[in-house]
């Protein structure tokens, strides 16, 4: 990566993004479901689903992005694309850098193998050369802190010890951007004020940083900016404090109509 | 109050969009009403300046990434590129290939007492219960039956392992699909490795049953390595399709599994194409299957025929047409897997 020389080398961009997922095929779905939906002439409903649609962002070097909204707002398949995961249905995404993702903390880890195999498992996983991982190691096993267990499989992990050698994984690379889903604040207090001062050693080192989460404490403390999304659109975008405070006042909203329409139905 | 402003946004000029999967909010926004200003309270208008003052094209702030525009190449053109990015992901990734065959070792027998030993048990054990049934029962007279029934049923285990493993590798690790980005090729071919390297150790049982067979052991053996590498091919090309196909449609699993078993009965592994009517055209449609070829193949040099004549050299032409057209497939079911492997983290 010639990039890494360059620390402001960070940014995303998205423009019109579109992603659609197709009901038909997604999950144990089978040829005879098919056929007989097909030859009932059923309707199966809508066909394909828009989890995001119109959908444009950018995030500079150095910014540090919450993004907030209620379930299915189509957070975690922005990530998704974000990653490279998912490939647009349409309009384009653009990354500049190395991406690290902790969609979940200890994706990709091998029950059976130890901890210190994992790392060299998960770095290979993660497009890593060797020679760095080489290098790396020692440091994740440090800041993982978990002690003997690195050499025990990790199936004898504690879902905190997994989540901890995870995250020392996953920010261990020094990634350009950092993608993260819902993951802080795991593990016991001291790692997570140690986790802390790593996000905030990376935004230091002005690497661009997208955090999905609903903890909205996380938000005003690590992120410069913040957006608000309902229903796979941008709604609003500004600083995290007036974000966080339009999501809670939507969620009131939200409440609200709930409690009315349920009242009308069961009136 | 702003709830009656969103619906006057929903009816008056905006036909709102059908999201019928979530519940109506009264929250749609048609296309370009990207709604920052209308949805945003007033309080915090002043906001939109800010962003005005970000920028809004890549251009601005890195030039080298600006969209551009792609031509898109020509159907035969596409699929070679796919073929040879699939290629190159797995050449490029021989590493992390390795430690997923190695995790897959340890995962299999790991929690048994005997853990490895049962790769060289198991192939034996299969061999004396057809031996029990078909060489005491059904009394067959095939000289040295034992070596004949495991030179057959050893690369035809090899085959229908490395096919039902692979073809869920791809679902089994549905999570990591959806959460790390790499080539999802990896998982097929890691896959038939693995099962590779059982059927080599499992040949240390071929070799503890030759101690009772000596005198059929001849240098034909040697060309084992090439018989294999032809089986190996053909395998992978087959396994890579399926596990694509499985991640659609989880029937694959079920029809192959009814696939294998007639598969099973119609290749020589309890017979000998010796034991086929003697006409032209049944030997012609018998030896259609791949598998016919290959595990005559096998028999030839290490077990010989029937009337315990001397090994010979295989049907190498008939090995390297099947080495050939199996080179062919491997590329297309490369190239088919890469053309779909995009649409694995949406629908797994």
């Amino acid at each position: 990566m010639k990039n890494d020389a360059r620390p402001s080398s960070g940014a995303i961009l998205v423009r019109d993004l579109g992603v659609r997922y197709n009901l038909r095929l997604t999950r144990r779905t089978t040829i005879k479901g098919d056929l007989s939906n097909f030859i009932r002439r059923r309707d199966v409903g809508p066909q394909h689903f828009w989890a995001l649609r119109h959908f444009d962002l950018h995030v500079a070097p150095g910014e540090s992005l919450g993004v907030l909204g209620p379930n299915g707002a189509g957070k975690s398949t922005l990530l998704l694309a974000l990653a490279g995961i998912l490939d647009p249905t349409e309009g384009q995404v653009r990354v500049r850098g190395r991406v690290s993702t902790l969609l979940t903390l200890g994706a990709g880890f091998e029950m059976d193998l130890s901890g210190r195999d994992n790392i060299d498992l998960v770095a290979a996983l993660l497009g890593i050369d060797h020679k760095r991982v080489v290098e790396l190691t020692p440091g994740i096993i440090e800041f993982a802190d978990i002690g003997a267990f690195i050499d025990a499989p990790v199936k004898t992990y504690s879902t905190g010890m997994r989540a901890r050698l995870g995250f020392s994984i996953a920010t261990a690379v020094k990634p350009d951007i950092l993608l993260l889903d819902e993951v802080l604040g795991t593990g016991d207090q001291t790692f997570r004020d140690r986790s802390q001062q790593r996000i905030h050693d990376l935004m230091d080192q002005a690497k661009a940083i997208v955090l999905v989460t609903h903890d909205l404490n996380s938000v005003a403390e690590f992120c410069t900016r913040a957006i608000l999304m309902e229903q796979g659109q941008l709604i609003y975008e500004g600083t995290p404090a007036d974000t966080v405070d339009l999501y809670r006042q939507r969620g009131e909203e939200r409440k609200l109509l709930a409690e009315r329409e349920g009242g009308r139905f069961t009136a | 109050m702003r709830r009656a402003a969103d619906r006057g946004l929903g009816s008056a000029d905006v036909a709102p969009e059908p999201l019928t999967l979530l519940p109506d909010l009264s929250l749609q926004y048609r296309r370009g009403h990207v709604a920052r200003l209308e949805a945003a309270p007033s309080r915090t208008g002043g906001l939109n300046d800010s962003h005005a003052t970000l920028p809004t094209r890549m251009s601005d702030f890195a030039p080298d990434l600006a969209l551009g525009e792609t031509r898109r190449p020509g159907f035969a053109r596409r699929w070679a590129q796919l073929a040879q990015r699939g290629v190159v992901d797995l050449w490029s990734r021989q590493r992390l290939i390795r430690y997923m065959v190695g995790a897959e070792m340890k995962r299999t027998h790991a929690d048994t007492v005997i853990g490895q030993i049962w790769w060289i048990l198991d192939p034996i054990l299969q061999v004396v219960v057809y031996f029990l049934v078909f060489g005491i029962i059904f009394k067959r007279t095939t000289p040295d039956f034992l070596l004949f029934l495991l030179s057959g049923v050893l690369p035809w285990k090899w085959f229908s392992s490395a096919i039902g493993e692979t073809m869920g590798s791809v679902v089994a690790r549905q999570s990591l699909v959806r959460q790390v980005p790499f080539p999802k090729i990896v998982l097929p071919v890691s896959s038939t490795l693995a099962s590779t390297v059982s059927f080599i150790i499992g040949l240390i049982s071929l070799a503890l049953v030759f101690l009772l067979y000596l005198h059929r052991l001849t240098f034909w053996i040697l060309f084992l390595p090439y018989i294999a590498l032809v089986q190996f091919v053909f395998t992978l090309s087959l396994a890579i399709v399926l596990s694509a196909a499985n991640a659609f449609y989880r029937d694959v699993s079920n029809v192959m599994q009814h696939v294998l078993r007639l598969w099973f009965y119609v290749s020589p592994i309890l017979y000998t194409v010796d034991d086929l009517p003697k006409s032209p055209t049944v030997h012609f449609l018998f030896m259609l299957n791949p598998f016919a070829v290959l595990l005559s193949a096998y028999h030839t040099v290490i077990w010989g025929t029937a009337d315990g004549a001397a090994q010979g050299p295989p049907d190498l032409v008939a090995l390297t047409v099947l080495l050939a057209l199996s080179c062919v497939a491997l590329l297309v079911a490369i190239a088919i897997f890469k053309r779909v492997e995009p649409a694995f983290a949406r629908i797994l």
